[in-house]
């Protein structure tokens, strides 16, 4: 089963594996951070009052939510360059990162908005009243007590999201970006073994998931001592 | 010290929650520097007219005139003659992500544009006033109920209104805490602010108010000086509440 174990467990090749994590783990945080952007907009919609918006926002995440993220992948791989094409006439090849990451950071955008949303609405209406009674504004309210109480119950499921990013980022393997995934493929390949590579990968993928949730479960505690 | 001039007039308001009738055309009136105690069994719509009068809940039909101007969401006093009222809750709803300081300066700071010095210097007059002083700096989880309930009024009081309402403000307390806070509302109700509090602390409603509404299922039953209510209820409701919970 491995029988290739020895040629494979190299310092070239584990650099090599290396450089997938990193690609991973980089694709995964920027699908994050992009991710929290739509999030912040799409749960900004959700709770607005205008019912189309709320329309929009509910729409984004049923969609997203409602279908597999790897064919979310596929039909962005496919769709953008025809959309640039028939605009521009020419041709159009995207980098295999830059469309991983698109897919992702829309496909994360769905759950943070839902995480953004579940937590300014987890806030007790007490503190919404308590406000009103003052004179605070709706934006003086959500600024200044609610979003500072809502953030400590969005950071911990943030966390738990990047860590599916990083294990979700393997998807994108399938649309050619040599993220840790298809390294680990590229290399199992190579030797004709593939259970070496692939069980290596796995431990790479662990030792970033598990120190990510090693700090995850730090800050909760932190982030509990005031309640 | 109780003058003529009405401070809060309520006429004929009406609420309903679905098809429950919670505020069923209730009209009351409360003069400056007067106290008016609001009790009767729970259920009975008494925090509901409260929230009515202060504009938490929007009464349904009727209206809510505050030192004889209407209070109407539309209106560009509205949120001025909001502020003349002063709201204490059951559960305090201080904010816990900020110091008693924070709690008692940001409305200061952010609705009256008080400078941080000066809205600092009028939140320690209060929290002398309510005992609290060396408490400034703490989080509000750290305070026990009955202070935090003395946070919240003076946090109510920085804002300088004219009336204070209070809605069930010792229901959520250790029964140890109660006095305190009662205690607090006393000193306020010699200083003549005008007070309507919703309450189930008979004692309280006896020796301090001077005019007591019992209601029940959203009306209003009976209206009375405090003494003459609790001495000779006039309804046959009213006796049968003060039976059950006089001890």
């Amino acid at each position: 089963m491995f029988s290739a174990f020895d040629q494979i467990f190299t310092v070239a090749n584990m650099q090599y594996l290396l450089r997938g994590a990193l690609i991973s783990l980089g694709i995964a945080a920027v699908s994050l951070l992009i991710g929290l952007i739509f999030g912040i907009i799409g749960a900004s919609c959700k709770i607005s009052k205008h019912a189309f918006l709320r329309a929009i926002g509910n729409f984004y995440v049923e969609v997203i939510r409602g279908t597999p993220m790897l064919l979310q992948i596929m039909i962005i791989f496919n769709v953008i360059p025809i959309i640039v094409t028939s605009f521009t006439g020419q041709a159009f090849r995207m980098n295999y990162y830059v469309i991983g990451i698109v897919a992702m950071s829309i496909n994360s955008g769905a759950y943070t908005t839902e995480l953004i949303r579940s937590g300014i609405n987890g806030v007790d209406k007490g503190q919404w009243e308590a406000c009103e009674t003052l004179g605070l504004t709706h934006w003086q309210t959500m600024r200044l007590v609610v979003l500072p109480q809502a953030f400590k119950r969005i950071v911990p499921p943030v966390v738990s999201e990047f860590i599916t990013l990083i294990k979700d980022s393997s998807l994108i393997s399938t649309i050619g970006a040599i993220e840790l995934m298809n390294s680990a493929k590229v290399l199992g390949a190579t030797y004709y073994e593939y259970m070496s590579p692939y069980c290596l990968a796995a431990v790479f993928y662990l030792a970033m998931t598990l120190t990510i949730s090693m700090f995850a479960k730090k800050l909760e505690g932190k982030l509990a001592e005031s309640d | 010290m109780i003058s003529n001039d009405s401070m809060i007039k309520v006429e004929h308001i009406t609420k309903r929650f679905g098809k429950k009738v919670a505020v069923d055309d209730v009209s009351l009136n409360l003069n400056r520097g007067e106290i008016v105690c609001l009790i009767g069994p729970s259920g009975s719509g008494k925090s509901t007219v409260l929230r009515c009068i202060d504009h938490l809940e929007k009464p349904e039909e009727g209206q809510v005139y505050i030192e004889g101007q209407l209070l109407d969401q539309k209106d560009k006093n509205y949120s001025m003659l909001r502020r003349k009222m002063g709201f204490v809750f059951q559960h305090f709803n201080l904010f816990p992500n900020m110091t008693v300081m924070g709690n008692l300066t940001v409305a200061q700071i952010q609705v009256l544009h008080r400078d941080e010095a000066e809205a600092r210097e009028i939140a320690l007059k209060y929290l002398r006033i309510v005992d609290l002083e060396e408490k400034q700096d703490e989080f509000p989880n750290k305070l026990s109920g009955g202070q935090k309930q003395r946070v919240a009024i003076a946090r109510s009081l920085c804002m300088n209104p004219e009336i204070m309402l209070f809605d069930e403000p010792t229901s959520a307390l250790d029964p140890e805490m109660v006095i305190e806070v009662l205690e607090v509302m006393r000193n306020l109700a010699r200083e003549g602010m005008t007070m309507m509090v919703v309450t189930h602390e008979m004692g309280f409603a006896k020796t301090v108010a001077n005019r007591v509404i019992f209601l029940e299922d959203g009306k209003i039953i009976e209206e009375n000086d405090a003494r003459s209510f609790f001495e000779n209820p006039q309804t046959d409701r009213a006796k049968l509440f003060l039976s059950k919970v006089m001890y």
